[in-house]
């Protein structure tokens, strides 16, 4: 990726701090982390390394502790509730390791859900026509009527793919999204994917399987809170 | 989200476990109904009041005699009202210019080998006026809402007269009913009946009349009567002095209150009934005002209202707690949901306004139910009451803000609950 690509996501000095009774547990530790336009970011580290506390703070579903955070150059750290779920909603799209799509609602309106919370900028038909376009995106227009618990897995995760793109986000975040797949099919997604790299989507992703972290152009390591790339480790003085 | 969003989505939750959901509402089911309900039996109970004393007239004084408990029984409490005692009041008493006077009795009539049993009624001249001002009966078929007079309450021959009253004239004047089952189509104007063993002169046939409240028609019968001056009366049925209901008409409806105190020291002084130690007289007679009459139903209608108010109250409390705890039971299940919702954009008050509309669709749902239940439940309520229950047209609307509100109220807690989540502890609940 070439350095004059727009920057999705800068952090400086990011940590994160939780207090358990009287210990102060330091789950991120001046965490400086660049992701420009068409990045696959594959964040791996062991469990409890501090990779998923990284990827809430870079969704905005968490705040930090220290630091700073541009998103699009814009410093969200001190936003209101209201104005970060609007990002969230805006910019950002969501994969989670078990989905997370509601259980009584159609793979379409599951998809169109991000939608629902413009404010009224899409009509009910607006929103289906969006849905199905990103249905078709991950191959599966043909179900969109049908219910998660009538889908196989891997149908379920390229749903909550198509409801990450719905929005057209500047960032895709992924945690784990082949976790809860057999091998075969978490190669099909990581394919998925692939193609979206390709079409310049920007992809941060938390894996720690190797095998997934090959299909990045960067990969980060993540210990005891600390960010390490391409054998450098970014603490902040 | 937009308003037909949110619908979507509060109805999708509220409709997802019918069962609990019905169940839910089963408290405002049951608080609504009997509202409706209650309310109804109040409606009816005023409206057969109001009927009943719509015939006391803004510038009438009712006297009765008055009663009083003895060993268990009841018992007159002085003397008896008399015919005199009506007779000579307007001369003694300033404010009374007439009186109209009643007395009922029953018996027979006969006529060549005809005879009826039947009630009999003794009344002053007067007494057509008073039929005509009660609004209670018309002559049948009459067009509704068209003002009838005394005359079109006679088919044949005349009323009787005061003088006649004053005179104990043997004239009847008898009512439809009882002329075609004594006379068949023959014209009774004339003809000489007898009233138990007294011999009488038909001078007049009323016209075929009916109750105005349609619901009355089956249950009281107008035509079929006699009637004949109340001195007539009292001479030829009674063998000691009957007691007789007086109407005092008073000549200036703003002085009712002084008119009640003169007509009192009339029948004091007549009754001779001296005040007690402690000053205090105890009258053998009472005296009614359509004053009197809608201060005490006004008074008895708050006791009930106050009586409703507490029902309705601690039944909505009982079913809005019931959505709260249903609520909150799935504000848990759906934890997960909040956090997947927040995830992709939820603000707060979205997750509030759909968590509370959820609510309130449940309560108005219990509401609509109850309403319909409460309107079904009527029927059996007023055949326990005497058919005396009256749908409250007021109580419907009253019944769904009602609705609203409690699910407003208890429904605002658990969304609220929702709403502060943590979205990363929810997308982790299990």
């Amino acid at each position: 990726m070439s350095e004059s690509a727009k920057t999705i996501i800068r952090t400086v000095g990011l940590t994160r701090d939780y207090q358990m009774g009287n210990v102060i547990l330091k789950a991120l530790r001046g965490v400086e982390l660049t992701v420009r336009e068409g990045d696959f970011i594959a964040l791996m580290g062991a469990s409890g390394s501090g990779k998923s506390t990284l990827l809430s703070l870079l969704g905005l579903l968490d705040r930090a502790t220290s630091g700073e955070y541009f998103l699009e150059d814009v410093e969200v750290s001190s936003l209101t509730r209201n104005e970060l779920a609007a990002i969230r909603g805006r910019r950002i799209g969501f994969v989670f390791q078990n989905f997370n799509l509601l259980p009584r609602f159609s793979a379409w309106e599951n998809v169109a859900l991000p939608l629902t919370y413009r404010k009224g900028e899409f009509g009910v038909e607006e929103q289906r026509k969006r849905a199905l376009e990103s249905l078709t995106r991950v191959g599966l227009d043909r179900r969109a009527g049908h219910q998660p618990m009538e889908l196989s897995g891997g149908e379920r995760q390229r749903v909550a793919i198509a409801r990450a793109l719905v929005t057209q986000p500047a960032v895709i975040l992924a945690d784990e999204p082949t976790g809860n797949l057999d091998s075969i099919t978490g190669r099909e997604i990581m394919s998925l994917l692939d193609g979206l790299h390709a079409e310049g989507k920007t992809i941060v992703i938390v894996t720690h399987d190797a095998s997934i972290a090959q299909h990045a152009s960067r990969i980060c390591t993540m210990r005891d809170g600390i960010l390490t790339e391409g054998g450098m480790t970014h603490v902040s003085a | 989200m937009s308003l037909p969003d949110l619908f979507r989505t509060s109805w999708r939750g509220a409709s997802a476990n019918k069962l609990r959901a019905v169940l839910t509402m089963l408290g405002i089911i049951i608080g609504v109904a009997s509202v409706i309900a209650m309310l109804a039996l109040g409606n009816g109970a005023r409206a057969a009041v109001e009927s009943r004393f719509r015939s006391l007239g803004a510038n009438q004084v009712q006297i009765s005699e008055a009663m009083s408990f003895v060993d268990g029984k009841i018992e007159q409490a002085g003397e008896i009202l008399s015919y005199e005692d009506g007779l000579l009041m307007p001369d003694h008493v300033e404010l009374v210019n007439r009186v109209g006077m009643s007395v009922g009795s029953s018996g027979k009539l006969r006529y060549g080998r005809a005879t009826l049993d039947m009630s009999f009624q003794g009344v002053t001249a007067s007494a057509l006026e008073s039929i005509v001002s009660s609004g209670q009966v018309q002559p049948v078929n009459w067009i509704e809402g068209e003002s009838f007079t005394i005359s079109d309450l006679i088919v044949d021959g005349r009323f009787f007269t005061a003088s006649e009253v004053l005179e104990n004239a043997p004239v009847c004047v008898i009512g439809y009913q009882t002329s075609t089952d004594l006379f068949g189509g023959d014209n009774p104007v004339g003809q000489t009946i007898w009233v138990n063993r007294s011999r009488c002169e038909v001078i007049g046939v009323m016209v075929e009349l009916e109750s105005v409240d349609e619901s009355l028609r089956y249950q009281v019968n107008p035509n079929l009567t006699l009637f004949m001056p109340i001195s007539t009366a009292i001479d030829l049925l009674y063998e000691e002095e009957p007691s007789v209901a007086i109407t005092a008409f008073v000549s200036d409806e703003t002085r009712m209150d002084e008119a009640k105190v003169q007509i009192k020291e009339y029948l004091r002084e007549r009754h001779k009934i001296e005040p007690d130690v402690d000053g205090e007289y105890l009258d053998d007679f009472n005296l009614t005002t359509r004053k009197d009459i809608l201060g005490a139903q006004q008074e008895a209608a708050n006791t009930f209202a106050l009586l409703l108010a507490a029902m309705a109250v601690v039944s909505l409390i009982v079913g809005g707690i019931g959505i709260m705890n249903v609520m909150l039971v799935s504000v848990t299940e759906r934890t997960r949901e909040v956090g997947v919702r927040m995830a992709v954009g939820a603000r707060p008050l979205d997750i509030i306004l759909q968590f509370l509309l959820e609510a309130i669709l449940i309560s108005v749902g219990g509401g609509v139910l109850g309403v319909v239940v409460g309107i079904l439940s009527i029927p059996l309520a007023a055949s326990l009451n005497q058919g005396l229950a009256l749908l409250e047209p007021a109580s419907i609307p009253l019944a769904l803000i009602v609705a609203v509100v409690v699910g407003v109220l208890f429904g605002i807690y658990p969304a609220m609950r929702a709403a502060r989540l943590d979205p990363i502890e929810a997308l982790r609940y299990e």
